[in-house]
């Protein structure tokens, strides 16, 4: 299985993260209150001052890819809501909370 | 103040199996002056192929409205409503906390032709819904025909903001008053035909974003004209 971790901007979509692509150390834990945290480790460049500017439009995925086990892909969205999507200088990191999460099956649509 | 914004300027994305005239900044169409008007974030004119369509995606706290102009679409979505909407017919999504959907042409020969518009909602964490109104054709003659409104009402798809979507068919050399409250903002698209707007010219996918212009007359040119105004804040 491969996982993707990415970032867009929900109207324009923008990609600002993809692991795929370029990858980043992330971590997902779910909190205690039953949403979710991401920490990246980036260094804060204009990539992600813009991310942090649109904090309230974006659209927060893992993929999983089960390619090699003949079995479809899985995607989870995550609600951000109101985040907070915040950007701590001393660690380098990007913390993204999200409120809930929806995962579903794209094969399984326009069936 | 009304500002022209002539179909000839407007961005063109062509994939082959999409071709869209957004008005606003959409995907590879980057224009940060451009990326609004009031609440409202998207206005793309799309033409969808036969047999192909957009996959599932998400939204999140957006109203989706979409006017089906020509062919039909259908829509699959996460809170389980599969339908097929046809022109005469406006799809609503309340996206909220968040809907996942998938939408194509289900035709094998009839080209897709929507405009989808993207409004803010109310506000946000909303509970995601999804509704299809059908409109009765024959009231769009020479009237401004509600079609999405924050009021529901019979063939009016209920938009979780303050405003109303209107459609109108004028015949030729008809005119059509509206009356702007202070404050709000009228957004105007020629769908077919052209009109004069307080006497500035509008041709076929012109459109226009008006503000402070408490009265607003509408006429059509030598041809019927079917246009489409949005009353927001």
């Amino acid at each position: 299985m491969k996982e993707t971790f990415i970032v867009k901007h929900a109207v324009g979509g923008k990609i600002f993260i993809d692991t795929g692509k370029r990858p980043v150390p992330y971590k997902l834990e779910e909190k205690a209150d039953g949403g979710y945290r991401f920490t990246v480790t980036t260094p804060r460049g204009p990539e992600i001052e813009e991310l942090l500017e649109l904090a309230r439009e974006l659209n927060v995925f893992v993929f999983r890819d089960y390619s090699e086990e003949n079995e479809p892909t899985i995607k989870t969205w995550f609600y951000v809501k109101d985040g907070p999507v915040a950007y701590d200088d001393g660690r380098q990191a990007l913390t993204i909370d999200a409120e809930s999460k929806i995962e579903y099956v794209p094969d399984r649509y326009l069936s | 103040m009304i500002q022209l914004y002539p179909e000839r300027l407007r961005h063109k994305t062509d994939l082959g199996w999409l071709k869209s005239r957004p008005s606003f900044q959409f995907g590879e169409y980057v224009d940060p002056e451009n990326s609004g008007f009031g609440v409202m974030r998207v206005c793309n004119d799309d033409f969808v192929a036969p047999g192909r369509g957009f996959g599932a995606h998400p939204h999140s706290d957006m109203e989706i409205v979409s006017i089906i102009l020509k062919g039909q679409i259908r829509h699959e979505d996460s809170l389980g409503n599969v339908e097929i909407a046809s022109a005469g017919e406006v799809q609503r999504i309340t996206a909220g906390s968040g809907v996942v959907h998938a939408e194509y042409n289900p035709s094998e020969s009839e080209e897709l032709n929507l405009l989808q518009l993207w409004f803010m909602p109310r506000e946000r964490g909303l509970t995601p819904s999804y509704e299809t109104a059908r409109y009765d054709q024959a009231k769009l003659r020479n009237a401004l025909l509600p079609v999405a409104a924050a009021v529901p009402a019979e063939g009016v798809a209920k938009v979780e903001q303050d405003l109303t979507i209107y459609l109108s068919r004028l015949d030729a050399g008809r005119e059509l008053a509206f009356r702007q409250e202070k404050g709000r903002r009228v957004f105007l698209f020629v769908i077919e035909g052209s009109l004069t707007a307080n006497g500035l010219a509008l041709g076929t996918r012109d459109e226009a974003r008006i503000a402070d212009e408490p009265e607003l007359a509408l006429a059509a040119g030598g041809e019927e004209t079917f246009l489409m105004l949005i009353d927001l804040p």
